[in-house]
């Protein structure tokens, strides 16, 4: 494939067309897509992928800019896919991400990419995962997956990378009850930011906070996660979010953790995407057949019980 | 009420229902403001007042009906145009022109370069040197600026407010070198930088080093120069971008207060700088709402001086500058602008404002010419000469509806400023972008007004003028300017100590790290040659650059065209667009150059997305090297370049190299919209652009013409 060529090559225009082919909800786009990504991994780059999560007004986009500033004065190709999460029920979306990312939009080392999260699940959109093999392919030696954090997003981001960043405010401390649970899990870092100004002692004390509740929730055989201060706005702490990238890096693919990881990644996507056309068989049948209208009439006329209602269409519906 | 005047309204209410053949509650209408108007006002309607008091007196507390006890009888408001283009040289011949005609006091426009503190050099600036304004780069430009023109007579008032620092103590050191001493200096900074991040978004620095510099800029002036008011607190910017009257006057008020507590950090007393802060509103159509702002902003800034502290009665009056609307211009039949200036002119008077500006009928196309300018300034010379209006102080006092209205808006603007007052004062409000938004959302919603036809605009969506009436404009060879303005950079660079400068410069930077008033090393620094570029880098190095963050609102627009056809219409051809291309029209909406007027950039992105379009926004001052970068990595499929102050001439060629650079196959659409002269549309189709978008353009309508556009490119391929 030509697309292919040029997409190893770097060629800025061709990366963008194959992830405006993957996003593409068109059955023929889809089809080339697919044909791409089987390319594509032949050819695989060496991008560590990052995900940035954390709610909203956290200065998020702020910290990337900084960071990636950072990164890019040290020579590295940045690609970035930001999940935009502005987007509406009706309408369209306002993509506003870039705004806040001035600097490195214009190095030429960085190639940055916002999508509309259209509201699915978290704001991973359609094509995300395989955006991220094309501009592994393209050459891009960090690739920022950015991403709002609300409810279950995290786990579906972390699916997506090797490493996994929750970037938090001062103050939040009260927020850790509520997602405590498992947040070990899937966070390899906890990044306070606004480590500036009037807000500077609480977030130190935000970080302590973390870092005890941390330790409370580590696992015996778990590398100890880290929890880091910055501030987006005054560009300090940088090094130090690079220095423990690079650290957690090394030591699990020295561990093998690297790969076990990307493997059971591989097993979550392949369910996902398994679970995703067996969901959308099924509602095709349910519908086409109109069984729940019927038997919820049933129901109404007190002719059976609810539950025999469901054991009934399930059974119907997969015999087909 | 007694039973008598009962009886007398009720009668007057039956035949009024009778006339009309409607009920007396339906006949109320309700403003942007959100007041509602009734067909008549009584004297009931003057009761219950907790703001205005009734029967005050002109010069007299709470000086509602103006700051002195004689207005305009014993000497008429100042004509102060304001204008400025180009060169150095040639805005003084025009000043000088002017001023022979009749015209009292000087009001300089910069460049947009000078404005974010860019020497015409940088190539970041490209664009937009003499085009908005003069460019001003040393000393030696403002000394020509104002050559043959006495800085000891003439009143200047300049609007600046990024670069206040290096163009104030240029003006001082002018002034010095003509033979005339600071402290007979008189005229105005607008020194108001909280509308910035708001609204015209011409700053350089963070909010608060900003703060920092408006009260030295207070405090020099306080102490050193009596006659020159240290700041222009201004709400005529929130209504150009779109900011209702009640916004308007509540913002620049809570401006006000937020510019009192910074010079009384400094340990200034508030009766040594209160009177010399003046104030700047906007005028725009609605007549009698316009004279009652003005007349509830002196109401409520007497309040507000008073809980301060303030003894000296100087220090509770308000003064004013006022202009007629720019963006109630048209660029459609556009001597209609000048019916509509007159009308505005005349509110304005009727308001009691101390100076005014009438804009000439072909600023909604270009820089005014000079017959334009002439008409501009004989709609006030004629109000001042032929109309009988300088006879009587406030004739509308007493008047049923317009002290009802100064009340109405009185009140609702103090719920506003109690509101940002809580918040922490408009320094934090603005950090927080909520007036921004506030603003945006009622630009919003007056666009939809006149998109939808719910408001009439004369020649735009009513009585449209069959034979559009072509217009001479000025035209600006900004190349020339900016090849002439290197030149004297370069001059002056070879002929000064460049080790005095290089000092200076670096003491600066130091006095920016402590507490020590910028003016007085600035001064020091512009004496000796250093330029606006030089200084403004070296507080940057304290200071840094402030990017602003973006917000936007949604759905404000869309909400107006529930059930519209044309509006539904534009819906459904996305719809198709999207199933047949598996994605939405993605559109990139951008403002190059160092032109930040975001109103119309951020009205197209939140109602283009409304309409169902995914929208990129671009942050501002970008070049057109970055905008192609953006739109090629996000893949759009257009291009919305938003121009207002006549760069277009250089960035839009820029940009389409920029993209075929990237891209040599590129097939993004790219329309521009703003202020262009017509003389340049043949230009831009020539330069590849699809479609252009004047002043006045129903927004519906410029999206189906996009979404056209880009389905028709994409067909060819």
């Amino acid at each position: 494939m030509e697309l292919v060529d040029k997409i190893i090559k770097g060629e800025r225009a061709a990366i963008a067309k194959a992830i405006t082919l993957v996003e593409s909800s068109k059955d023929s786009d889809q089809q080339i897509s697919r044909q791409l990504i089987s390319e594509l991994i032949k050819k695989p780059g060496k991008s560590i992928r990052v995900g940035f999560s954390g709610p909203p007004g956290v200065g998020k986009s702020t910290f990337i800019e900084s960071f990636g500033s950072y990164l890019v004065s040290q020579n590295y190709k940045l690609g970035i896919l930001a999940i935009d999460p502005s987007s509406q029920i009706t309408g369209g979306s306002i993509l506003g991400d870039k705004t806040r990312m001035v600097e490195i939009s214009k190095n030429p080392n960085t190639f940055i990419r916002s999508t509309p999260s259209r509201g699915t699940l978290g704001g991973i959109s359609m094509g995300t995962r395989e955006a991220s093999i094309i501009l592994d392919a393209a050459g891009y030696d960090f690739i920022f997956i950015e991403t709002v954090g609300v409810g279950q997003s995290e786990i579906v981001a972390s699916n997506l990378v090797d490493i996994f960043t929750l970037i938090v405010g001062p103050g939040s401390g009260d927020e850790l009850q509520g997602i405590k649970k498992g947040i070990t899990e899937y966070a390899d870092i906890f990044i306070v930011n606004k480590n500036d100004g009037e807000l500077k002692m609480e977030a130190s004390k935000t970080a302590a906070d973390y870092k005890s509740a941390l330790s409370y929730y580590k696992k015996l055989d778990e590398l100890e996660k880290q929890v880091l201060l910055v501030s987006a706005i005054e560009q300090t702490g940088m090094e130090d979010v690079i220095k423990t990238i690079n650290q957690i890096i090394d030591q699990n693919k020295l561990k093998g953790i690297f790969d076990e990881r990307r493997a059971d990644q591989l097993e979550y996507w392949i369910e996902e995407e398994v679970k995703n056309i067996i969901a959308s068989d099924i509602t095709n049948r349910l519908t086409s057949k109109g069984n729940i209208p019927k038997y919820s009439e049933k129901v109404m006329k007190n002719e059976m019980s609810m539950y025999e209602a469901v054991e009934t269409i399930t059974k119907d519906t997969l015999k087909q | 009420m007694t039973n008598k005047s009962n009886n007398g309204f009720n009668t007057w209410q039956k035949s009024f229902e009778k006339e009309t053949k409607k009920n007396f509650s339906d006949a109320i209408s309700e403003t942007d403001e959100g007041i509602n108007i009734k067909p008549v006002y009584t004297k009931d309607d003057m009761e219950n007042f907790s703001f205005v008091e009734k029967y005050s007196l002109p010069g007299q507390w709470p000086y509602t009906r103006g700051p002195k006890a004689s207005m305009y009888t014993n000497r008429p408001w100042t004509i102060r145009q304001y204008a400025g283009f180009s060169t150095a040289e040639e805005s003084n011949e025009f000043y000088k022109k002017n001023l022979e005609s009749g015209q009292k006091g000087l009001s300089v426009a910069f460049d947009l370069p000078t404005h974010r503190g860019y020497d015409s050099d940088d190539d970041l600036v490209m664009g937009d040197v003499g085009k908005a304004g003069v460019a001003i780069d040393t000393v030696e430009d403002m000394k020509i600026l104002f050559n043959n023109i006495p800085l000891d007579q003439m009143s200047v008032s300049m609007t600046m407010n990024g670069a206040v620092l290096p163009v104030l103590a240029s003006f001082i050191v002018a002034g010095e070198e003509q033979g005339v001493d600071r402290s007979l200096l008189s005229g105005t900074i607008q020194n108001d930088i909280l509308k910035e991040f708001m609204v015209r978004n011409t700053y350089i620095y963070p909010p608060e080093p900003s703060m920092k510099i408006v009260a030295d800029i207070i405090e020099f002036t306080s102490k050193e120069m009596p006659k020159f008011n240290s700041i222009s607190i201004s709400g005529y910017h929130m209504q150009e971008a779109g900011a209702d009257n009640v916004l308007e006057l509540a913002y620049t008020l809570a401006d006000g207060m937020e510019y009192v507590r910074a010079a009384m950090s400094k340990g200034l007393d508030v009766d040594d700088f209160a009177p010399r802060l003046s104030f700047f509103f906007a005028i725009g159509t609605d007549f009698f709402m316009e004279i009652a702002k003005l007349r509830a902003a002196r109401t409520l800034w007497a309040k507000i001086m008073k809980d301060f502290g303030a003894k000296n009665e100087r220090s509770l009056i308000l003064r004013t500058h006022c202009q007629t609307s720019g963006v109630s211009l048209t660029e459609k039949d556009p001597y209609n602008n000048i019916i509509r200036t007159s009308y505005e002119a005349l509110s304005a008077i009727l308001g009691g404002t101390q100076s005014l500006h009438t804009n000439s009928f072909d600023e909604a196309i270009a820089l005014p010419t000079d017959e334009s300018a002439r008409i501009a300034r004989n709609t006030q010379l004629i109000l001042q000469n032929e109309t009988g209006v300088t006879k009587t102080v406030d004739p509308l006092a007493g008047s049923f509806f317009v002290e009802n209205l100064t009340e109405e808006l009185s009140k609702k603007a103090w719920d506003i400023i109690t509101e940002i007052e809580g918040l922490g004062g408009m320094t934090k409000a603005v950090k927080a972008g909520i007036p921004k938004l506030k603003i945006e959302e009622s630009a919003t919603k007056k666009q939809a007004k006149v998109d939808s036809g719910s408001r009439v605009v004369v020649g735009v969506n009513k009585y449209k003028n069959p034979k559009e009436p072509s217009v001479d404009v000025r035209v600006i060879d900004n190349n020339r300017v900016r090849d002439d303005q290197i030149k004297k950079i370069q001059a002056i660079k070879e002929s000064r100590d460049t080790t005095a400068v290089k000092k200076a410069l670096a003491n600066l930077t130091n006095a920016a790290k402590d507490e020590t008033n910028l003016l007085v090393p600035c001064i020091e620094a512009i004496k000796l040659r250093a330029t606006v570029g030089e200084v403004s880098k070296a507080l940057e190095q304290v200071y840094g650059r402030h990017f602003a963050k973006s917000l936007s609102v949604s759905g404000v627009y869309g909400k107006h065209f529930e059930g519209d056809k044309e509006f539904m219409k534009v819906e459904s051809k996305i719809k198709e667009f999207e199933n047949v291309n598996g994605r939405r029209p993605r559109v990139l909406v951008v403002k190059m150059g160092q032109d930040g007027h975001d109103r119309g950039a951020k009205i197209v992105a939140t109602s283009f997305a409304d309409m169902g379009f995914d929208v990129d926004m671009g942050p501002l001052f970008q070049s057109p090297k970055d905008v192609a970068k953006d739109a090629i990595e996000n893949d759009v499929h257009a291009i919305g370049v938003s121009t207002l102050a006549a760069g277009h001439k250089t960035l839009v060629p820029e940009l389409m190299k920029g993209l075929k650079e990237i891209d040599p196959k590129s097939k993004i659409v790219v329309f521009v919209g703003g202020i262009i002269p017509e003389q340049d549309y043949e230009f831009l189709y020539e330069n590849n652009v699809s479609a252009i978008f004047g002043p006045g353009s129903n927004i519906i309508e410029s999206a189906e013409k996009v979404i056209d556009l880009i389905s028709d490119n994409l067909s060819k391929e």
